[in-house]
């Protein structure tokens, strides 16, 4: 059976890591950007299935990489968003783009996998 | 050895300028080459560190995600994560790693929540990143203490309060402001307890960078603020006044009003200001009475609050304003009246008086 791939562009190089453990312990298949600009380039050669993305990130930020998925590529991949507090403005721009879901920072990795879970089932 | 000879006579026959330039120039490229050398070597050094960094800071990451999802259900912690604590606690005495060790950690802990967060704070106990922290407190130097207790209060070590109090009066305000910060962030509206004898002035940003900590909590239950409303020391009640406005504490009204005769002008303007917010219509007549014995400012902020407190019955202390010595107060005066009275307001046109100022009229005409 096909691995899910899930691109996670996320700059915190430790939340990077832990979530990549805990997800593929799930059994899915990780791409890892640690800004936007590589996000963009892994979702544009990488074919995921999710993408997991956090707002705030240097060069390309979190809305810059759902613009392009949902306007550029013309994607309907599911994408979840992580907000820190008091980034509400941020989050309702990021639905009006075109996200799926998102998540507070600091957020529970098992309510992650959850809400993975839900989006590729 | 004869050609070496050649050249040193040659040089010895220039003038004795062009001898100068060309020593000079000597030592100036010599300068350059050795300079250049330093730079290259500072470079080395430093890309040296930066890869150590690199290597030091996944290696620490690594362990970290292991003992994270190293639990065990049968023990509390597992031999794994004792292994981790123990490789950990290898790595603390070096001053540099123990730092990378800690920001590792509080990266982690910043963004995630739950038992996650539980079990990080207690890898830092475990591994004793906890004492070197409590070891701070105890240095000389105000700046090592300062970062002490804001570790503690990353960390959220509520055990260390006994430790940190004391230096709540500490004569360094970097110190105080980290301590005020501890409690706050730590024991929420309970850690403003230290605002009961505070005797220094608490700075603006200190106050703005306490509402924010208390904002982020989802329990908003405030404590009582009427002792700080009548404190002896001004940035106290100018806080607490703060606090007044942002939770909405009706029950002070009466503190509010006596604060208007406070013997500093700043906080009555302040008291204006928070009444405006919270309707009081007792403070609109009695500032009315006492009109004109506030200063310019405090007249300004009483025209402030007349603007949302205005009723018909005041429209002859406004008309009695209309023409104030300060353009501030006449353009808040016009734009009053006309709100209550537009025929009113639309007759000072035919005013001779109002020639003085056609263009305030036409300004708040238009608004």
């Amino acid at each position: 059976m096909n691995k899910h791939k899930i691109v996670i562009a996320e700059d915190n190089s430790t939340l990077s890591l832990l979530l990549k453990f805990r997800l593929e312990k799930e059994g899915y298949e990780l791409l890892m950007a640690v800004d936007g600009k590589e996000a963009i380039e892994l979702i544009e050669n990488g074919n995921p299935d999710l993408i997991i993305t956090d707002i705030m990130m240097p060069f390309v930020s979190g809305l810059e990489v759902i613009s392009h998925v949902r306007n550029k590529l013309e994607l309907e991949i599911p994408i979840i968003v992580f907000s820190a507090a008091g980034q509400e403005e941020m989050v309702l721009k990021a639905f009006s783009l075109g996200a799926n879901d998102f998540m507070g920072k600091p957020f529970s990795p098992n309510e992650l996998v959850i809400r993975v879970k839900r989006l590729l089932s | 050895m004869i050609d070496y000879q050649y050249l040193i006579d040659y040089f010895e026959e220039f003038p004795f300028l062009v001898q100068l330039v060309w020593r000079i120039s000597g030592v100036l490229f010599l300068a350059i080459v050795l300079l250049t050398i330093y730079l290259k070597a500072i470079r080395y050094k430093l890309r040296k560190k930066e890869n150590e960094h690199v290597t030091f800071k996944k290696e620490y990451e690594a362990l970290l995600v292991e003992y994270l999802y190293a639990e065990s259900e049968d023990e509390q912690v597992s031999t794994e994560q004792q292994s981790i604590i123990l490789k950990l606690k290898n790595h603390l005495p070096i001053k540099y790693k123990r730092k990378m060790i800690i920001s590792v950690l509080y990266n982690l802990m910043n963004e995630v929540s739950g038992e996650m967060a539980e079990s990080i704070k207690t890898l830092y106990y475990k591994t004793g990143l906890i004492d070197y922290a409590l070891k701070r407190l105890k240095n000389k130097n105000w700046y090592v203490i300062a970062k002490g207790i804001g570790e503690l209060r990353r960390f959220k070590i509520e055990e260390a309060h006994g430790a940190v109090i004391k230096f709540i009066k500490h004569p360094k305000n970097e110190v105080r402001k980290e301590t005020q910060l501890y409690l706050v962030n730590l024991f929420r509206f309970e850690g403003l307890s230290f605002l009961d004898d505070l005797e220094t002035p608490l700075s603006e940003w200190a106050q703005l960078q306490l509402l924010e900590v208390l904002q982020k909590f989802d329990d908003q239950q405030i404590c009582d603020i009427k002792p700080w409303l009548k404190s002896n020391n001004n940035t106290v009640v100018l806080f607490a006044l703060k606090l007044a406005q942002i939770y909405n504490q009706f029950e002070v009204k009466d503190i509010l009003i006596d604060l208007l005769s406070h013997k500093e002008k700043e906080i009555r303007i302040c008291v204006i200001e928070v009444l405006t917010n919270m309707y009081g219509i007792e403070a609109k007549e009695i500032l009315k009475t006492n009109f004109n014995e506030l200063s310019i400012e405090e007249q300004l902020s009483f025209f402030g609050l007349l603007e949302n407190l205005v009723v018909p019955s005041d429209e002859p202390f406004i008309e009695k304003h209309i023409f104030h010595k300060n353009f501030e107060i006449q353009l808040l005066a016009l734009k009053i009246l006309k709100t209550i009275n537009i025929d009113k307001f639309m007759g000072l046109d035919k005013l001779p008086s109002n020639k003085e100022v056609p263009e305030m009229f036409n300004l708040v005409n238009n608004v």
